[in-house]
């Protein structure tokens, strides 16, 4: 593990009550991986299920921390990046409250300050959801 | 088929670019002139970008970069670059 759920926020400017990322696993240029536990606070819980929102915010932290992570080895400092797009979205399930995703994302392409990733979020190896996003890092 | 898989010509290029650039960008393939501009006729903002250098790798295996887009204003400039980057 890279970084533990405790330092997590030295890495993403996300702050509770809006943190959806918990340890992140690994990340290198090619694969960010990192988990979640689905509490039942969760703002984005309802019905019992972590939503599509939440997930897909999931997806956006895990690149926010990897980059944030990446920069730091470079010896730079974390930039702050936004969601500039998502296509290609497919939900096939939601996590229930008291379980674990696994987040995988793949960058695609990179040009200038804006990169092109595909995101994939699982619970128990099955995909929950997939899409690709458009991450603008600023600064 | 990629402009490399089968040696293509430049104008073949042209032809194949025209046809999954209107279709993608959903514009009329007759406003894809050589003399016309790239970003203006194709309504592209900075996030289309990303799209259009997928577009180019997936159909093409032509790689661009930002700076590659310093000098790209029409068509014809795009035409010439991706003939360059295809040494045709």
């Amino acid at each position: 593990m890279l970084v533990p759920k405790e330092a997590i926020t030295q890495y993403i400017p996300h702050r509770e009550p809006f943190i959806m990322i918990d340890n992140l696993i690994s990340a290198t240029t090619e694969r960010f991986e990192s988990d979640l536990f689905v509490k039942e606070d969760n703002v984005l819980v309802e019905n019992g299920f972590l939503q599509e929102s939440g997930l897909i915010e999931n997806i956006a932290q895990t690149c926010a921390a990897s980059f944030g992570y990446l920069d730091r080895e470079g010896e730079g400092e974390p930039k702050v990046g936004f969601i500039g797009a998502i296509s290609k979205l497919e939900v096939f399930g939601l996590p229930t409250v008291n379980s674990t995703i696994q987040t995988v994302v793949t960058p695609m392409h990179q040009l200038g300050n804006i990169y092109l990733v595909k995101g994939e979020s699982f619970m128990e190896g099955r995909i929950l959801l997939g899409c690709e996003m458009k991450i603008v890092v600023t600064g | 088929m990629h402009a490399n898989d089968v040696k293509m010509s430049l104008d073949e290029v042209i032809e194949e670019t025209r046809d999954f650039l209107s279709e993608e960008f959903e514009v009329d393939r007759n406003l894809i002139l050589p003399e016309n501009n790239l970003k203006d006729t194709l309504d592209l903002d900075s996030l289309d970008y990303v799209d259009l250098v997928v577009l180019i790798e997936e159909n093409l295996n032509v790689k661009l970069t930002g700076e590659d887009f310093k000098e790209i204003s029409t068509f014809g400039d795009f035409y010439r670059l991706v003939g360059r980057k295809l040494a045709l």
